[in-house]
């Protein structure tokens, strides 16, 4: 039994999410603070989201397209210029960071941490211009 | 043209390369510098240089002589280039 104030957490955005009654080991789940579809497993520690398709481009879009759709945002043209930008983060830093900055650490993964916390909100667009209001 | 005219970019970013491209469509020579291509201690030199300029570690940055353009901003290129 799982009681209701389990948690998963994403290794993307470093975050817990609530876990859904009726999930189970090696089930797939979306992050719905990130978007990153995660493989679940349960450790020591409570539930844990395994990325799925890790470090690919498959990876990057399916995350980008789910949050955009989560939070209600678009793409813009430059959309797939970014992704190649993120894909050459990834190769040369080692993670999708932020194609538009030079920082890369955990909270600049895309969607990057201003990005989740509201900034196309508030600004209409993320800092690289890849999610549009 | 004869304006000295220096481009700090991110191999990455996509609104440098809309950046350069208009440059080079406007057959404008300028110099350009990939950061994030830098070794470690060079590009911390050049980053620190741009947050002088700018007051941030935003790209791309273009610098006109006395002018200094952050982000893809062809009005501005325009403008200053006398295009």
């Amino acid at each position: 039994m799982t009681p209701d104030t389990a948690r998963v957490y994403c290794p993307v955005c470093q975050a817990k999410f609530r876990f859904v009654e009726g999930w189970g080991e090696g089930d797939e789940a979306v992050c719905p603070i990130c978007g990153q579809k995660l493989r679940l497993r349960s450790g020591a520690d409570g539930w844990v989201g395994a990325r799925v398709a890790p470090m690919t481009e498959k990876e990057i879009r399916y995350r980008a397209e789910n949050f955009a759709k989560v939070r209600g945002y678009h793409f813009s043209d430059v959309k797939e210029d970014v992704i190649e930008g993120l894909v050459g983060k990834q190769r040369r830093f080692g993670d999708f960071y932020c194609p538009c900055r030079m920082l890369h650490t955990p909270e600049y993964q895309c969607p990057c941490k201003p990005t989740r916390g509201g900034d196309v909100d508030r600004e209409g667009r993320c800092h690289c211009g890849f999610f549009w209001k | 043209m004869d304006k000295k005219i220096k481009v700090y970019a991110l191999s990455t970013c996509p609104y440098c390369k809309r950046t350069k491209r208009f440059l080079d469509e406007h057959k404008v020579p300028y110099e350009h510098t990939d950061v994030d291509l830098l070794d470690d201690d060079e590009q911390e030199v050049v980053l620190s240089e741009i947050e002088r300029l700018t007051g941030k570690r935003a790209f791309p940055v273009v610098l006109i002589e006395a002018e200094v353009i952050v982000g893809h901003d062809e009005e501005r290129l325009r403008k200053v280039l006398g295009l």
